[in-house]
């Protein structure tokens, strides 16, 4: 019986289906038999950060409407055999989503899969709601700034009244050479007002955006601090206890080298 | 602009963010906070002498916890209960 986990975050455009895609990818990479589902109804996005948009035939409304079987809906990643995509319907909008349907589905997904990653939509409204629904664990991801921290707040306690244990936080586009200035908040900071375990934090860093723009996922093509940092959140979630890599840039210098993100 | 202008506006971004989320884990609003001190106090005046003005009820929220906070001096008990 697999794991469902729902990638969430309140404030739009943070990164989650960028974290669905690469943290989905690195869990495959482990092994594991990865299902990332999108859960973005009308404004489907998954598909295309993992390049697959012109192999898509059902989604998961077709099955929610008895159109086709789970496994005509899947679809298969090129590179890696256990890793799969459930796409998201952009005909349908998120008020057509009958939550216990979307519950039963998953359900029945997650008996032959390791994880089943929920890639949520932005905001607290039906799209949301029926992302969660299914979840066991959350993944909470923020940027590191004001509005992005406290929609995440506002999303943490709907998660725990809905009595979802496991949250854990994901620090997206975090900027070490920032901090160090004093010009962005801390992760430790974040992580003491949120006070959630923190699971992983990913760099800002302009291959994610080359790899979208590719219709490529970065884990499987790049090998670079950002890659790094999407592998040690998929260790972490296997039980790994992997160290948080040094975040502040070493001293400014000719030849210095900067280490960005974690 | 102020020349005092601070720069350090990641550690601005921490209070703010401080001061926000006090106000918005506030369970209730301030004219419902009011309205339920008011009830809270009827009952409790029915029963016990009290202090009205030295009365301090706050929700607050540690971490993930929260908790209804009253701090109500007792004079004694209502002549009428004695
Ligand atoms: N670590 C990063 N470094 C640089 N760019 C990033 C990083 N993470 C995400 N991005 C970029 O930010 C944009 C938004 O990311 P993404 O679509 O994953 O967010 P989202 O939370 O799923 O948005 P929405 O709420 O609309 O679903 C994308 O263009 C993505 O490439
Ligand atoms: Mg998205």
């Amino acid at each position: 019986m697999g794991r469902v986990i729902v990638v969430t975050s309140g404030k739009g455009g943070v990164g989650k289906t960028t974290i669905t895609a690469n943290v989905g990818a690195s869990l495959a990479k482990l092994g594991k038999k990865v299902v990332v589902v999108d859960m973005d109804i009308g404004l489907r996005n998954l598909d295309v950060v993992m390049g697959l948009e012109n192999r898509v035939v059902y989604n998961i409304m077709d099955i929610a409407e008895g159109r086709c079987k789970i496994n005509q809906a899947l679809v298969r990643e090129k590179h890696l055999s256990n890793f799969f995509l459930l796409p998201a319907s952009q005909m349908h909008t998120k008020e057509d989503v009958n939550i216990e349907t979307v519950y039963e589905i998953i359900s029945i997904i997650k008996e032959s899969f390791d994880y089943v990653l929920l890639d949520s939509p932005a905001g607290i409204e039906n799209g949301f709601k029926s992302a969660v629904a299914p979840a066991e664990e959350a993944l909470i991801v923020v940027t590191p700034d004001v509005s992005s921290v406290r929609d995440a707040d506002r999303v943490i306690g709907l998660l725990e009244n809905k009595g979802i244990e496991g949250i854990s936080l994901i620090i997206n586009r975090y900027d070490s050479t920032l901090v160090k200035k004093r010009k962005m908040l801390d992760k430790n900071d974040i992580v003491d007002v949120l006070g959630l375990d923190l699971i992983g934090v990913v760099p800002e860093n302009k291959a994610v955006i080359d790899s979208e723009n590719r219709g490529e996922i970065l884990v499987l093509t790049t090998n670079n601090v950002a890659t790094k940092a999407f592998e040690n959140i998929a260790r972490r979630m296997e039980g790994e206890d992997v160290p948080f890599l040094n975040l502040v840039p070493e001293k400014r210098g000719i030849f210095s080298i900067f280490k960005r993100g974690e | 602009m102020s020349w005092f202008r601070r720069n350090d506006t990641g550690s601005i971004a921490k209070e703010r963010l401080k001061l926000i989320l006090v106000q918005d884990r506030a369970l209730l609003s301030p004219s419902l906070l009011n309205e339920m001190k008011g009830k809270i106090i009827e009952v409790i005046n029915s029963y016990l002498e009290i202090n009205q003005n030295e009365i301090e009820i706050k929700i607050g929220r540690e971490s993930r916890r929260t908790t209804l906070e009253a701090i109500i001096p007792v004079k004694g008990v209502k002549k009428s209960h004695r």
